[in-house]
């Protein structure tokens, strides 16, 4: 096991950085261990100026911060070797096509000729782009940049990945090919990888731990399970009537409430066998028995307020 | 860490392959980590000057882009290679019928001028506006290595310019037997360097600290002819015009970097105009003095270009 397995990929605590006036993180703190890691917030709370920190392309104001080991403020040229990074924006090198474009930056990250060569080959085979290499990046479309900049990000075999917006622009196929070849890159390939997003549920379908940021700040952070886990007890989604069935828990002594549709019930003895009855004197379909629990929906909004 | 094995189009070929009964092979193209050698952080810029290099002399690319690399390069050999043919092929040519190593700066002045406003605006400009640059400073550069690399980019290509004729013509002149002698080559073969390095140094200082500007590749050509020249009118007016201090026409670049040659050489200009009159010191520190402060610029611009988006 190596040390990255133990210790964080990223740890930050109480770093801070201003524009002028403007605050862009307030004390962030947070640790992004191995695996996938979604850093999730909206537009505009502090994810890409974490980023950019994390990169060392930035000076902080306070604090401490802690990449791959080093402090990136003083070992960003050997860390940054180390980092693979696909930015937010599509604009790619006109001429260069994507064989030429992966190649470059793979020899950039210090691959000797060859070897980038060989490794840019392989790089856009596995996303996808192995038949088109010899296409101009220009004359990609946004779902093919996308590709593209996941292949240069990964060429040089980092130990970090750091994928900003990286379904941004993308249709909801692309999206969903995209998504399944980063959780096979982190899964199957061994790579940590740090996804910036705003969606909610892309950061639930391929991360196993998320950092909510909002406001410069962290608001949630931790594995994808720890952070959706809410109170015991169990929900119950039926065809029709949940109020009636919350008021006929309720009689029979349990603590049931009506959200959005659904029936949340506190945990007690007997729970399951008083809803199966409810639910069969009322005659109403049931949709969905289960825990409770909440989505990260629950959980990003329930930080947000 | 584990990792597992990344596809190898060169060993799939070899590796697990299942025979469908038409014959076709499906190969498995796996992942597989990268356990070879490293280079060292400082080799990105020798990579980055050499892409850049390339980039800018249009190889690799398509033939629109080779145009304008090739005519500057015409025009810098021109003088060169008709001088060596005219020594070859005339009988009774005196040698101040050549155009000599001292005056030759003076020559190709426009092809001086016209890769200098090529050169950097192509070696800096697209990064900017393509966002390479942010992809070059998520990797081992820093702001400074990135610099020295695009400097050196420029800086190699302009010698290519400012040196290639002059050794050209001493290995022409050479070996048709109109050459120095041989105890004579390794002293003109300083002077040409000493020469070509520092007329390179000057158009390669100016124009970077020019493209720092823009992101655009024809502002700061434009930029960068204008800078060449329009100083120059106004010192060279104010001098003749005003009674100006002489001294003014150190920033008559392309006459600065001309007259720096011809005195590297040991020879004298006629038409130099007022730089003439500075002593070789003066001419060399003004040299040096901008091209230093002009890549002192470009270094400080990139400071505080914002690179990540």
């Amino acid at each position: 096991m190596s040390s990255l397995e133990t210790s964080p990929v990223i740890a930050a605590r109480d770093v801070t950085k201003r524009y002028g006036s403007t605050t862009a993180l307030a004390g962030l703190t947070a640790e992004i261990g191995a695996g996938i890691t979604g850093l999730l917030g909206s537009n505009g709370a502090g994810k890409t100026t974490f980023m950019s920190l994390v990169l060392g392309l930035r000076s902080r104001d306070g604090g401490e911060l802690s990449v791959l080991g080093h402090d990136p403020a003083t070992a960003g040229i050997e860390m940054r070797a180390r980092i693979g990074f696909a930015p937010e924006h599509h604009d790619l090198p006109a001429e260069l096509s994507a064989s030429d474009f992966v190649r470059h930056l793979a020899e950039m990250h210090l691959l000797p000729r060859n070897a980038a060569v060989q490794r840019a080959n392989e790089a856009l085979w596995l996303v996808g782009l192995g038949e088109e290499r010899f296409r101009p990046v220009a004359t990609m479309s946004t779902g093919q940049r996308q590709r593209a900049k996941l292949a240069a990000a990964i060429a040089h075999d980092p130990e970090l990945v750091l994928l900003d917006e990286p379904t941004d622009g993308l249709d909801p196929i692309q999206r969903t090919s995209m998504l399944d070849l980063i959780r096979r890159i982190g899964t199957e390939f061994g790579l940590h990888i740090v996804v910036s997003s705003h969606h909610l549920e892309e950061v639930e379908r391929i991360c196993d731990a998320v950092v909510i940021v909002e406001g410069g700040e962290v608001v949630r952070a931790g594995s994808l399970a720890d952070v959706r886990r809410g109170p015991e007890g169990l929900v119950v989604e039926v065809d029709e009537r949940a109020d009636e069935l919350a008021r006929a828990l309720a009689a029979a002594g349990f603590e049931a409430t009506v959200d959005d549709g659904r029936v949340l019930v506190d945990p007690a003895d007997g729970l399951h066998d008083a809803v199966r009855d409810a639910i069969a004197d009322l005659g109403v379909g049931l949709r969905r028995l289960g825990p409770r629990g909440r989505t990260l929906e629950d959980v990003y909004l329930g930080a947000g307020s | 860490m584990a990792r597992a094995d990344m596809f190898d189009p060169t060993t799939a070929a070899a590796g697990p392959a299942t025979m469908s009964d038409s014959g076709a092979q499906l190969f498995d193209l796996g992942y597989r980590s990268y356990d070879g050698e490293r280079h060292r952080p400082a080799r990105a810029i020798a990579t980055l000057a050499t892409f850049t290099a390339r980039r800018v002399l249009g190889m690799g690319r398509g033939a629109r882009h080779k145009v304008l690399p090739s005519l500057a390069l015409v025009i810098a050999f021109l003088p060169a290679l008709l001088s060596v043919a005219f020594a070859v092929l005339t009988d009774d040519l005196l040698e101040e019928d050549l155009i000599s190593y001292g005056e030759y700066t003076f020559f190709i002045g426009a092809a001086l001028a016209l890769f200098a406003a090529l050169v950097a605006p192509e070696a800096l400009c697209p990064d900017r506006r393509s966002g390479l640059l942010g992809l070059y400073l998520a990797g081992p550069l820093d702001r400074t290595r990135y610099v020295a690399g695009k400097a050196a980019a420029v800086y190699g290509v302009m010698l290519l310019i400012a040196v290639g004729p002059l050794l050209f013509m001493l290995l022409a002149f050479v070996l048709s037997g109109y050459g120095p002698a041989t105890s004579e080559i390794p002293e003109l073969l300083l002077r040409i360097l000493a020469s070509g390095g520092s007329t390179a140094l000057l158009y390669a200082s100016l124009s970077l600290a020019v493209s720092s500007f823009t992101t655009r590749r024809a502002a700061a050509a434009v930029a960068t002819i204008l800078l060449l020249y329009v100083p120059m009118a106004i010192a060279r007016s104010a001098i003749e015009s005003a009674d100006a201090p002489t001294e003014l026409d150190l920033v008559s670049f392309p006459f600065v970097a001309s007259e720096l040659s011809v005195r590297i050489f040991g020879e004298t200009s006629e038409d130099s105009g007022p730089i003439s009159e500075l002593a070789t010191a003066a001419i060399a520190g003004g040299l040096l003095t901008a091209s230093a402060a002009a890549l002192l610029l470009c270094w400080l611009r990139y400071r505080r270009i914002e690179a990540f988006r």
